[in-house]
């Protein structure tokens, strides 16, 4: 910690003669050029960018999402199509589909009904193009007591030979979109904001990598790209848009857009289309003949972390009746009434 | 020392400038191995894909119900163990009854409350009989899968029947094994974390601790 | 303008020119940047994955070393809050060590966040999609260059009046003064907002959370001023009081009071209320089961946080190797205390209850050795060059080296003080 900047005494004496100039001049010259080979080196490992980790020109000097024309638009989308051609060789198909008009996204989850055999999660990573090592996911599994929502003795890591195990529950985490969302808010570049829609999505070309939303989002649904994401050739979803699925770089965020290249275009999130149980339901709240609008209005409802302000439109939802539906039933208990009865 | 400081310097810079290029340090890769996903991880089918028609196989062929049992009627329902179909295990609560939902005349059909047959496509009316809310909320759309299209102006939805993925004879929801959990960056070895304590109500449900219920 | 291309010139010469042991200690500086520069570039390659974050800890060594640096560079304002607003002379000679000091210390809170960033190719984005005010990170960004600009303006004013021998006219800095006052307290609220405005850590949303940061701030700062004035005093033939370094002393006491009073308020909020937002600092000071990777930090820093008070406290510490002690245990404590034990804590658990442990990487720690021996480096060359032109020594009426055969150099002139140790 401490410095010195020892100046006095016996320093060099000044150049009195030519001779010793230039000889100075000389020691100088070759501890600069010593110096200089020293960063040289120490700058060495970057030898080894590959053109990928650069940026082009057209990449650098792309605007920001909402800056664009539709000309730029168009272009930023061919430059993606080329990208994912020359990297996985696969035509891809990128699109940008806008928000729909009088359509507010909301999501149920049924925990009634929800028995924790992660389809969600992997019909996710395979939708969305996520890097498969490094494992990036966006719903997390929490496995619960029963009688207990207490996040912090959930266990993410269950692995029983079946579920669900009959002493448990299972609560799917992922993005909430919420309507408040903090993770907007502190992004110092604007790279991350909610669309009409309700979904939060993220400018991949324009994030800096500061993982301050990570650090704000109260549910965890935030992942950064530590190193370049990798994805097999033949895993590449070529079904693609500009603010969801598209292979993202190294050092920037991702997260959950509801699909949005599904569900812009009226299909359902790959991860309701996989759950074999049905718990998940997605739709337009705003029409008052979707499910979601059913679920909010007449069934018991509750949002995760409601202390936090976020106003989430991820709503989790339990039946009335049928809790103990996950119960096996025993033979022995079976139409007993009726034989005593009879 | 003045003097030795002019060689040293340089001298220094290019030890260093020579350690540098030879990477001392290189990255080692902390990124784990890829946990294989399994295929049906994945895949969308329901668990269940029953035909909905009147249909029964046996020895390869495969007839309507009606085919035989136009011809040899069903005896009476007593407690008797069956002597035919007796691949169904029927376990379904207090329903214990055949009629209480095939038909007992018709068996290409099944039975509503007043007699009166309901169509073999149509069982949600059969299970309605008995499972009124469940039967509302698979209605509106809160119970059971619906696939394809949330936006049904813009391509086709699917609405999945009960028994596509409910076994009608054995009504819970079959379990399943769970595909691999999280293996994330630097994650280490997880560790369980233990609930409750010595005060938490909880502590009765756990697994191991029965001995600390009161009784 | 000749003259003052001209002055940056004799600077970059001065900064060169020294006796052996401010060449050794200079090539060591420059080495271990290097190191960090050679940690860096790989970090560029392969991305973050080679540091010890992750994302359930997505802050880390980094980020901790900047919010410490932050409060550093509270040490400016320590010394000049007594000189302009109290009229205390002993500190007069010495405030422009404690600007030049939040100098180099802003200048490595730039590079710890720009080392932290994923993308730093993209840093113009920054200026092009400015989210002010609403980002906190943004009012930062100009909290610490404001900062920088208003102390590089003081300083350099200074000593270019100096080395064109006129005396500094007040206008030109006295009110930068006075704006840097309010400025050095701003840095420190704004840096701990950045925390406190995240709702979903509850360990970070807590607000005494900026209160503590002024009053750790307040005492690693001078504590650090402290100990570099010793150094300046020792190695140049800069005059410091004793009154002055006693003065600090006075400052440094109060401020790790308060601190550790506003410690054991948060502990006590939270220990006592005993809700599930203590998982964090239970993770902190005991451990969450075999997860314990902090706690050893945690008590050697409060060890060291309640040893540095008591010293400070006692008459004993009006001895120069007793108060020396004091500042060391004060400054490392506080490192400790405001960099891993203000962030890593609040990401465990995850706020989905899992827990992922942080430990840096070698890689990670070469470039904040590399971040730390550079600030070291810009602070020696600010202060090597700014004590013989602020003396009179250097000025651009006697260039040093034009007139070599008429005086000798005023570098070469002087004799060394006392020790006063």
């Amino acid at each position: 910690m401490a410095d010195s900047a020892p100046v006095s005494g016996n320093a060099s004496p000044p150049p009195s003669e030519a001779g010793v100039s230039r000889r100075q001049f000389l020691g100088q010259g070759a501890a600069v050029a010593a110096g200089l080979s020293a960063l040289a080196a120490a700058m060495s490992p970057l030898r080894h960018l590959s053109d990928d980790d650069l940026p082009s020109v057209e990449e650098f000097l792309q605007k920001h999402y909402k800056e664009m024309t539709p000309a730029d638009k168009e272009r930023a989308l061919e430059r993606i199509r080329e990208q994912v051609k020359k990297r996985y060789g696969v035509d891809a198909k990128v699109s940008d589909p806008p928000p729909l008009d009088g359509v507010e996204f909301v999501y149920g989850l049924n925990i009634s009904r929800c028995i924790g055999c992660r389809k969600c999660v992997h019909a996710c990573v395979a939708e969305n193009n996520q890097s498969r090592s490094p494992e990036i996911q966006y719903i997390r599994v929490l496995e619960m007591e029963k009688g207990s929502i207490d996040l912090e003795t959930a266990n993410h890591h269950y692995d029983p030979e079946q579920v669900p195990r009959p002493d448990k529950w299972y609560m799917p985490v992922q993005c909430h979109q919420c309507a408040n969302p903090p993770c907007v808010k502190v992004c110092p570049v604007e790279a991350t904001w909610q669309e009409p829609d309700g979904i939060t999505v993220i400018d991949y070309d324009w994030c800096i990598g500061c993982r301050y939303c990570e650090a704000a989002c109260p549910y965890f649904a935030r992942r950064f790209n530590f190193t370049r994401p990798e994805i097999p050739k033949d895993e590449i979803n070529p079904n693609m848009s500009y603010l969801s699925n598209r292979p993202r770089q190294k050092g920037v965020m991702e997260k959950c857009t509801f699909c949005l290249h599904r569900t812009r275009v009226g299909q359902l999130p790959a991860c309701l289309e996989v759950c074999p149980t049905g718990s998940r339901k997605f739709g337009n709240v705003l029409d008052p003949n979707s499910e979601v609008h059913y679920i909010l209005k007449n069934k018991r409802v509750f949002v995760l972390k409601a202390d936090v302000g976020t106003l989430p439109r991820f709503f989790y939802y339990f039946d009335e009746r049928g809790s103990r539906y996950h119960e096996p039933i025993t033979p022995d208990t079976k139409g007993k009434e009726l034989k005593e009865g009879a | 020392m003045n003097a030795l400081i002019k060689f040293a310097v340089p001298l220094a810079f290019l030890v260093c400038a020579v350690v540098l290029v030879l990477d001392p340090v290189p990255f080692v890769s902390p990124v784990a191995a890829r946990v294989p996903t399994p295929a049906w991880a994945t895949d969308p089918t329901p668990v269940r894909q029953p035909k909905l028609k009147p249909e029964y196989v046996a020895a390869g062929f495969t007839y309507q119900c009606m085919d035989c049992h136009r011809i040899i009627p069903s005896p009476a329902e007593t407690f008797r163990r069956l002597t035919q179909h007796t691949e169904i295990q029927l376990n379904h609560g207090i329903n214990t009854r055949c009629f209480n939902c095939h038909h007992p005349t018709n068996r290409n059909a099944f039975v509503d409350d007043f007699g009166d047959e309901i169509p073999w496509d149509q069982p949600q009316l059969l299970c309605a009989k008995c499972h009124g809310p469940v039967y509302r909320d698979w209605q509106a759309g809160s119970h059971g899968r619906i696939n394809g299209y949330w936006d049904t102006t813009k391509g086709p939805q699917t609405k999945r029947r009960c028994i596509e993925c409910h076994d009608p004879h054995r009504p819970p929801f079959a379990q399943l094994p769970p595909a691999p959990g999280p293996n994330t960056l630097r994650m280490g070895r997880p560790v369980p974390v233990e609930h409750g304590g010595r005060r938490d109500p909880l502590r009765l449900f756990a697994p191991d601790n029965h001995s600390a219920s009161p009784h | 303008m000749k003259r003052y291309l001209t002055f940056l010139w004799d600077c970059f010469r001065l900064s060169f020119v020294g006796d052996w042991r401010y060449h050794a200690w200079m090539t060591v500086l420059t080495l271990i940047t290097l190191g960090g520069v050679y940690a860096w570039c790989q970090q560029l390659v392969h991305g973050l994955v080679t540091t010890g974050m992750t994302d359930q800890v997505s802050w880390g060594m980094y980020i901790a070393n900047f919010t410490y640096l932050v409060g550093l560079a509270a040490a400016a304002a320590m010394l000049v809050i007594p000189v302009y607003v109290y009229r205390n002379l002993h500190l007069h000679d010495v405030v422009i060590f404690g600007e030049l000091l939040a100098v180099s210390v802003i200048l490595m809170c730039l590079l710890f966040v720009t080392v932290d960033l994923g993308r730093p190719d993209r840093f113009h984005h920054l200026l092009l999609r400015f989210n002010f005010p609403i980002s906190m990170l943004t009012w930062d960004v100009i909290a610490l260059n404001g900062y920088l600009l208003l102390n590089l303006h003081i300083c350099g004013y200074l000593i270019y009046c100096a080395y064109c021998g006129r005396k500094p006219s007040k206008a030109f800095y006295i009110p930068f003064v006075f704006v840097a006052i309010a400025w050095a307290i701003s840095i420190h609220t704004v840096t701990a907002f950045l925390y406190v405005g995240l709702g979903g850590r509850p360990f970070w949303n807590s607000a005494i959370i900026a209160p503590r940061f002024l009053a750790s701030a307040f005492a690693a700062g001078p504590a650090l001023i402290i100990l570099t004035l010793q150094v300046v005093r020792r190695f140049t033939r800069h005059q410091v009081s004793d009154e002055a370094l006693l003065t600090l002393r006075r400052i440094v006491q109060v401020a790790m009071l308060i601190n550790l009073f506003l410690l054991l308020c948060e502990l006590f909020t939270e220990f006592y209320a005993d809700t599930r937002h203590v998982a964090s600092i239970r993770y902190l000071f005991f451990g969450l089961g075999e997860h314990r990777a902090l706690v050893p930090w945690i008590w050697t820093a409060l060890a060291m946080n309640v040893v540095a008070t008591t010293l400070f406290m006692l008459p004993a510490s009006r001895a120069l190797k007793t108060l020396n002690v004091a500042c060391v245990l004060a400054i490392v404590g506080i490192w400790i205390e405001k960099g891993m034990g203000l962030i890593v804590p609040a990401f465990v658990p995850s706020p989905l209850g899992e827990i992922v442990e942080y430990r840096p990487t070698l890689h990670e720690t070469m470039v904040c050795f590399g971040i730390w021996a550079f600030g070291l480096l810009v602070y020696t060359i600010l202060v090597r060059v700014s004590v013989p032109v602020l003396a009179g020594e250097v000025t651009y009426a006697r260039r040093w080296g034009a007139h070599p055969k008429a005086e000798s150099s005023p570098l070469v002139s002087a004799s060394q003080p006392e020790p006063k140790l």
